[in-house]
């Protein structure tokens, strides 16, 4: 995967490169808001992680023109604005995510992970499959094993979720924003709790952990269920 | 009074004054004209009478008659004494002693004649053909109209310089109390500006628009005060409770390294500790933005029973595992204008707050009601309270109670809700619920949020 980091500040730029290119990315890196846009505008770029502040021209900009331009490469704005307002501004402009920084590399990663599985264009599933674990979207029901599994609604949502990324890591953050449309941190458990209960439900009668929980990170559909 | 022309008080004062005395010089003038042509047509009216008199003594009486009344008239005194002359067509004087010329036209006229005593005159006259031989006129000299209008003239003048005297010594006072009342709230201000935040404006005790005004300005610096206050108090208290977490990550960095602790473990050790301070700015900043009001922008109808159903449904879960109960009444259709968001982060912020502060076993009860045209969200629990003195103190940032020090949270919970409350025009009420705390948050159902409802949905109409 092609992935241009726009990020002035060299530490980050690093930090983020290094982690992706470890990921088994290709990782390409610009200093400043015109040389990303130029990179977008004319290389095969898959994903692009803009800063919002760059020299030269901001990351607001260059989403907005990149977008003006047709390219519909991903984008996902990085911010040390944490304020409501930066984010509907960014969603505006055309970015796909949005990241308030500091933030953890592993958050970081998941979303790239999500926003380059939503590119090519996936054929809308109404079913999801994984070891076992069977999730119908039409008839909202879950089985493990071929057994029914009876789910709240936000549990099926959750769970929906994990299936979408299919063995990746889904952030508390982004379980939140997907699942409970909440774009704060309500410093709570209420996911924690959710998924405990998800997880007792699919993992009645001794059933192998069907949920794995990755520390500092997130969850995923654990891959020797 | 150092520079008149720059001061708008003396500008009224002045200018209020200028459009009296114009006013007033209108007056004279338009009475002045008025009087003129009053006596004028007087005096026309006089003569013309009086040759009609004569003329009817002569169509009576003769020549003789005519004479003889002339020479009375002309020997009697009177303040406005006539003139008289009978004339042939050759301009022959036949009776009477105004020393004119003979008139060539009949009617009233101004005739010139020769005064004896001061030369050559002018007086209203009429003249009139007693027969084809005789011409009578009458005349009356016109100075008795130009003494009585000197004298007017004389004494509306000093009626008039009385009076602008009266006006501009007004002007002067007046502009000199306007600038005295602005100057001293001008003075209290630069104190202010000086650095004496307690000063006030000064009242008068008149109660007037200064007073008003003055009255206005200090209820804003009561305002300002108290904001400095806060903030005084705030930065100080974010230092103090900054120094906490840090303090004690220094320590367990300290510790590793003396303790020889593995690298990777300590480090996400002292992540963790980071991380909690940076979600600890984060809560103050995001306190910060709520209270500058500039989210009211992104203001949209929201469905609160929907939501508040959905909070109630995601925490009773967790609520269970800690051994409390979560029970919840909700009011269908309630909906306001608002930010969705920061209202979740309210109300979850009260659920949280019950469950951090209440012992296992308690109950929480949540309700969502509408009283009248507010909207009132109550979070209630028979836990250990808060001890009404606090009340006051609890939505203060950084505050914590006594027994909640040990707890975790950095007291921003509640300042957060009473924040958001107050975004939306409305208020967190907390309450001693004996036992237990009362949490409920008050919010008004806007015109402008009711308009909107009605507009977008098919509510029935009240």
């Amino acid at each position: 995967m092609r992935i241009l980091i726009a990020e002035d500040d060299g530490d980050t730029a690093e930090f983020i490169r290094r982690g992706l290119t470890e990921l088994g990315h290709n990782v390409f890196v610009a200093g400043n808001g015109l040389d990303a846009l130029h990179m977008l505008l004319q290389s095969d770029i898959d994903l692009a992680i803009l800063d919002r502040m760059l020299p030269e021209l901001d990351g607001l900009s260059v989403v907005r023109r990149i977008r003006a331009a047709t390219v519909e490469t991903p984008v996902l704005l990085l911010t040390a604005l944490g304020r409501i307002q930066d984010r509907v501004d960014g969603l505006d402009a055309g970015a796909d995510d949005y990241l308030v920084k500091p933030f953890a590399f592993s958050e970081l990663a998941a979303r790239v992970n999500a926003l380059v599985r939503r590119k090519p264009l996936q054929p809308t599933l109404s079913s999801f499959e994984h070891r076992g674990i069977s999730v119908d979207l039409l008839k909202r029901d879950v089985h493990r094993d071929g057994i029914p599994v009876q789910l709240q609604p936000r549990e099926f949502r959750i769970l929906e979720e994990l299936m979408r990324e299919g063995g990746k890591v889904v952030t508390r953050t982004m379980l939140l924003e997907r699942v409970w449309n909440y774009h704060f941190d309500p410093q709570t458990n209420i996911v924690d709790t959710h998924i405990s209960r998800l997880r007792a439900k699919l993992n009645e009668g001794g059933k192998p952990d069907a949920i794995e929980t990755v520390r500092g990170a997130g969850y995923r559909m654990a891959d020797d269920a | 009074m150092r520079n008149w022309r720059r001061s708008a008080a003396y500008r009224i004062a002045f200018i209020n004054f200028g459009a009296l005395a114009i006013g007033l010089a209108l007056l004279g003038a338009a009475t002045f004209a008025m009087m003129h042509a009053s006596l004028t047509r007087q005096l026309n009216s006089m003569v013309s009478d009086e040759a009609a008199t004569l003329a009817a003594e002569y169509h009576s009486g003769g020549n003789g008659e005519l004479g003889e009344a002339i020479a009375k008239r002309q020997s009697s005194e009177s303040a406005t004494r006539m003139l008289y002359a009978v004339f042939t067509p050759d301009g022959h004087r036949i009776y009477g002693s105004f020393p004119s010329q003979r008139p060539a036209a009949l009617g009233g006229q101004e005739v010139e004649f020769t005064n004896p005593l001061e030369g050559p005159d002018t007086a209203r006259a009429t003249a009139i053909d007693l027969s084809p031989t005789e011409r009578l006129v009458v005349a009356v000299d016109s100075d008795w109209i130009e003494r009585v209008e000197q004298a007017v003239l004389i004494e509306f003048g000093v009626a008039f310089l009385g009076a602008c005297m009266l006006g501009l010594a007004g002007a002067i006072i007046l502009g000199g109390y306007l600038e005295r009342r602005l100057r001293s709230i001008s003075r209290s201000a630069e104190a202010i500006i000086r650095g004496d935040i307690r000063e006030r404006m000064p009242l008068s005790g008149r109660r007037d628009e200064f007073d008003q005004l003055a009255l206005t300005l200090n209820r804003m610096l009561d305002r300002v005060e108290g904001l400095l206050e806060n903030l005084r108090q705030v930065s100080s208290d974010v230092a103090h409770d900054l120094r906490t977490p840090l303090s004690k990550l220094r320590t367990l960095l300290e510790k590793g390294l003396l303790e020889g602790r593995a690298a990777d473990d300590l480090l996400e050790d002292a992540i963790r500790r980071v991380d909690e301070v940076l979600s600890l700015f984060a809560a103050i900043l995001r306190i910060a933005e709520v209270e500058s009001g500039e989210t009211r922008r992104f203001f949209a109808p929201v469905d609160l029973s929907p939501l508040v159903a959905d909070l109630a449904e995601s925490f009773a879960l967790s609520f269970e595992d800690e051994g409390r109960t979560l029970l919840w009444s909700l009011e269908d259709g309630i909906r306001i204008k608002g930010d969705r968001e920061l209202l979740a982060q309210a109300f979850i912020n009260l659920l949280e707050n019950a469950q951090r502060h209440t012992p296992s076993g308690s109950v929480i009860r949540l309700t969502l009601t509408m009283v009248g045209d507010t909207v009132c969200l109550q979070v209630l629990d028979n836990g250990p309270g808060v001890p009404t003195a606090d009340l006051g103190r609890v939505t203060k940032r950084f505050a914590r109670m006594g027994s909640a020090r040990n707890t975790q949270g950095y007291g921003l919970g509640l300042s957060l809700v009473s924040a958001v409350a107050k975004l939306h025009g409305g208020s967190l009420v907390l309450r001693d619920a004996e036992p237990g705390l009362s949490a409920t948050i008050e919010l008004p159902r806007t015109s402008a949020c009711v308009s909107h409802s009605q507009a977008t949905t098919k509510e029935p109409a009240e």
